[in-house]
């Protein structure tokens, strides 16, 4: 037996590691060509960029302590970083870059592109970097918990466009809960319970009477949005001290890692349900990937009718997982209102649950992708935020646009592989 | 309960049945008819007469402009005797249904709250002339005929507008003299004339701070000469607000306005996470009595009395005295100004109050010229 495997393998395996199949090499151009284009808008940058010097404040100017600031000339920094980004992406064009060292090239090239238009758009001004992280962080917190929600449902096979829906049932639910029993707590527990209501209904529609999906999600935000709004015109809008005044957690820092310098305040003096959601991403990676029943999962997602044959109960699980789903996206609601801005206010996600899904799309079905897809978005909102108050050339729809032109190219299979899994939205049917 | 929820799920399909059935033609005789009851004897009809009031995507608890034009309404009902109808917008596509369901309603007179349903009641009240219109924020001389193709203007319709430029000048004013980091900052909702006429009054009032002091300070967020600054892009994120105010703190604004509605209330939250370092005005309302919460943090608000001007044209429609002549509030007829400082009266130097006294009384008398682009022309 275990001869035979690995003589299986010594056949199949040893593939000529510069063997490119046609599909990959056009893949591979199509990137490189891509990146290659960034890295023109880079140098074009870093050509205009005013030669003054860069102020990157590491603290708020509010702050008690005001740290120092890192100063850099502006000019000479951008055009070598932007020689960077040609160089990774001429590499790829013409080398293609994979494994470890590929992962750690694009890093670069992200990295040097991003602090090239930094150059150029605050050269002779000063970019408060600490509120930039801060700002990501905030912005990104309840889009990654809604993402990994997408994730979980989407990987069982059942499309999930309700999860602005499951913010809004979460959100009403903390304000409300946390005011009248006096403890934020509470109010996050009420916020996964209203997120697993929406999406016990969102599972009996889907999975027991198979409605089309894509339109129960829709059905499902407009009922969350309805009965939220209803139910705060009737009880809570006229007394909200009694019932709308939940306060915000504060933060717990973390004793050791939340003093390392610049980042350690940004990611680690945060608020419980912040900690909850870098528990959450870890948590739903290792269970997809790493569990029998995460492996249950994604084959009742991709082949359920194979999973049907070896024993898996293809209903079951779907269930399961789409109310823990139901359990993270309830925790991103929860963040809308007592993780960071109090009182509740009729359809006060404003779509973000829809980018949460933009985000799962762009991440690949991945946990990990759609966090740094999550993270992107964030990023670029607080980015355009951060640029309108120095007043840079830039128009700040161009900024507010990008990561959405970033989505579609993504979608659209220029950049890798997009697959979904290959039942999603797909009833089973027993027979 | 469920006895209530089906008796409620009842009177909502009776309500929909009834407003489908009021085709046009029948209904605008029939408000016709009930015009004429009404001239005859005003107080009699009053069950009769009813006024009505669509909000815009902002929603009428919106602790800012559709919550006060919305008392207007609540006022007028209470003081007349008359019936009304709402309907409150959820976004921008809801405007025709919405102005639409109104005149199937029978309404005598329609109240429009914002700028955004500008076009909508331009045509509305071009399709219907026998009811009367009232429009916040919005002049409706400036209807864009060809967008909205139209012959000419409605003459059915009362613009309600504030000159809110010379009420946030004073408040520009003060957050100057109330800086200790010499930076205060503001953001707004979206770049439209209703909310840059506040930013463009606040810069203003920083400016001649600094002029008459001898003084620099920078308003973060907004410039008047370039018309560019900081804005949420909605109304609604109260996130997006309290990181955008966040934002303008770490540049080092110690006094934030925030023109945004309810996203402008995460605005109110930032100053109020700081820890007393960071206060803010608020629009529309005086703050410390639609958001009490954050009245501590709430130096003033820039008020802007639209119940007033709906109560007053609901009113008039009633007694039959409508006319269409433009309803301006100024600080001279107190249909915008500065809210009691509450909290903060105490806190604040009785000098500056004083020069803020003077600066009203000097803005009235026109010693002081606002040069905003964007204000309301006086009749």
């Amino acid at each position: 037996m275990n001869d035979a495997t690995t003589t299986l393998t010594r056949e199949t395996a040893p593939v000529p590691a510069t063997l490119e199949s046609p599909d990959e090499r056009r893949r591979r151009i199509r990137m490189g060509v891509l990146a290659l284009v960034l890295a023109g808008i880079g140098v074009l940058l870093a050509a205009f960029t005013a030669p003054e010097t860069v102020t990157f404040a590491l603290s708020g100017q509010l702050a008690d302590s005001p740290l120092s600031a890192i100063k850099l000339p502006a000019l000479p920094v951008a055009l070598a970083l932007a020689a960077c980004t040609v160089a990774v992406a001429l590499a790829h064009l013409l080398r293609g870059l994979s494994g470890r060292l590929g992962v750690l090239l694009w890093a670069v090239f992200g990295l040097a592109f991003v602090v090239t238009f930094l150059c150029w758009a605050a050269a002779g001004k000063t970019f408060p970097l600490t509120n930039q992280l801060q700002g990501t962080l905030n912005l990104a917190t309840p889009l990654i918990l809604g993402a990994l929600a997408g994730v979980l449902c989407e990987r069982a096979g059942v499309i999930n466009v309700a999860i602005e829906g499951q913010f809004l049932a979460g959100a009403f639910a903390a304000a409300v809960l946390a005011t009248v029993t006096g403890s934020l707590l509470a109010g996050v527990v009420a916020a996964v319970l209203a997120g697993v209501l929406i999406a016990a209904m969102l599972a009996v529609f889907a999975i027991r009477y198979r409605v089309n999906q894509v339109v129960l999600g829709v059905v499902l935000v407009v009922f969350a949005s309805g009965i939220t709004g209803f139910l705060f015109d009737q009880f809570v809008k006229g007394e909200s001290a009694k019932f709308n005044n939940p306060g915000v957690m504060s933060a717990v820092p973390i004793p050791v890692l939340s003093s390392i310098p610049v980042i350690g305040e940004t990611f680690f003096r945060q608020t419980l349900l912040v900690y909850t959601m870098y528990a959450a991403v870890a948590i739903v990676t290792f269970v997809l990937f790493k569990t029998r029943w995460g492996l249950r999962v994604r084959a009742v997602g991709e082949h359920p009718r194979a999973a049907d044959t070896v024993g898996i109960k293809v209903l079951r699980v779907r269930y399961q997982a789409v109310l823990a789903g139901g359990v993270v996206a309830g925790l991103g609601g929860a963040f809308f209102t007592v993780g960071f801005t109090g009182g509740f206010d009729k359809d006060l996600t404003a779509g973000q649950g829809f980018i949460a899904l933009a985000a799962l799309i762009m991440g690949r079905w991945h946990p990990l992708g759609a966090t740094i897809a999550a993270l992107f978005f964030g990023f670029t909102q607080q980015l355009q935020g951060q640029l309108q108050i120095i007043e840079t050339p830039i128009p700040s729809e161009l900024l507010i646009m990008a990561p959405y032109l970033a989505t579609v190219v993504a979608v659209a299979g220029l950049v890798g592989r997009v697959r979904a899994p290959k039942a999603d939205g797909e009833p089973y049917v027993k027979g | 309960m469920s006895k209530y929820l089906k008796g409620l799920a009842v009177l909502g399909a009776m309500t929909l049945v009834v407003t489908a059935c009021g085709s046009r033609p029948t209904e605008s005789n029939q408000s016709e008819g009930s015009d004429k009851t009404n001239s005859a004897s005003p107080q009699a009809g009053a069950k009769d007469f009813r006024a009505c009031m669509v909000s815009d995507s902002g929603g009428f608890d919106d602790k800012s402009f559709n919550q006060t034009s919305y008392k207007g309404l609540l006022d007028a009902k209470k003081e007349l005797g008359v019936s009304s109808s709402t309907a409150e917008s959820k976004s921008d596509g809801d405007y025709p249904k919405n102005v639409g369901g109104m005149v199937d309603a029978k309404c005598n007179v329609i109240v429009t709250v914002g700028f955004k349903l500008g076009d909508q009641t331009a045509i509305s009240a071009s399709e219907n002339p026998t009811i009367k219109f009232g429009i916040v924020d919005y002049d409706i001389k400036a209807t864009d005929l060809k967008k909205t193709n139209l012959k000419e203007v409605p003459t059915n319709v009362k613009s309600l507008l504030f000159n809110t430029a010379q009420s946030s000048f004073l408040a520009g004013y003060l957050a100057a003299g109330m800086s200790k980091s010499g930076k205060v900052g503001t953001f707004g909702g979206l770049p439209i004339p209703t909310v840059t006429i506040f930013m463009d009054g606040f810069w203003e009032g920083v400016q001649y701070f600094n002029q008459q002091k001898k003084k620099n300070v920078q308003v973060l967020g907004w410039n008047e000469t370039t018309q560019k600054g900081l804005f949420t892009n909605d109304f609604e994120n109260k996130a997006q607000g309290k990181n955008t105010a966040s934002n303008l703190i770490s540049q080092g604004a110690d006094i934030v306005f925030p023109v945004a509605g309810p996203a402008g209330l995460g605005g109110l939250e930032a100053a109020k996470a700081s820890g007393g370092k960071v206060n803010a005005i608020w629009v529309d309302t005086d703050g410390c009595v639609s958001a009490p919460e954050y009245c501590n943090v709430l130096l003033t608000s820039v008020d802007k009395g639209m119940d007033v001007a709906v109560q007053d044209v609901i009113t008039t429609s009633f007694q039959d005295k409508f006319d269409n002549t433009p309803y301006v509030g100024t600080l001279d007829n107190g249909g915008t100004g500065l809210a009691p400082y509450h909290e903060w009266d105490s806190k604040i130097p009785a000098d500056l109050k004083a020069e803020i006294d003077q600066l009203k009384k000097d803005i009235i008398d026109g010693k002081i010229a606002i040069k905003s682009k964007v204000q309301p022309q006086s009749q």
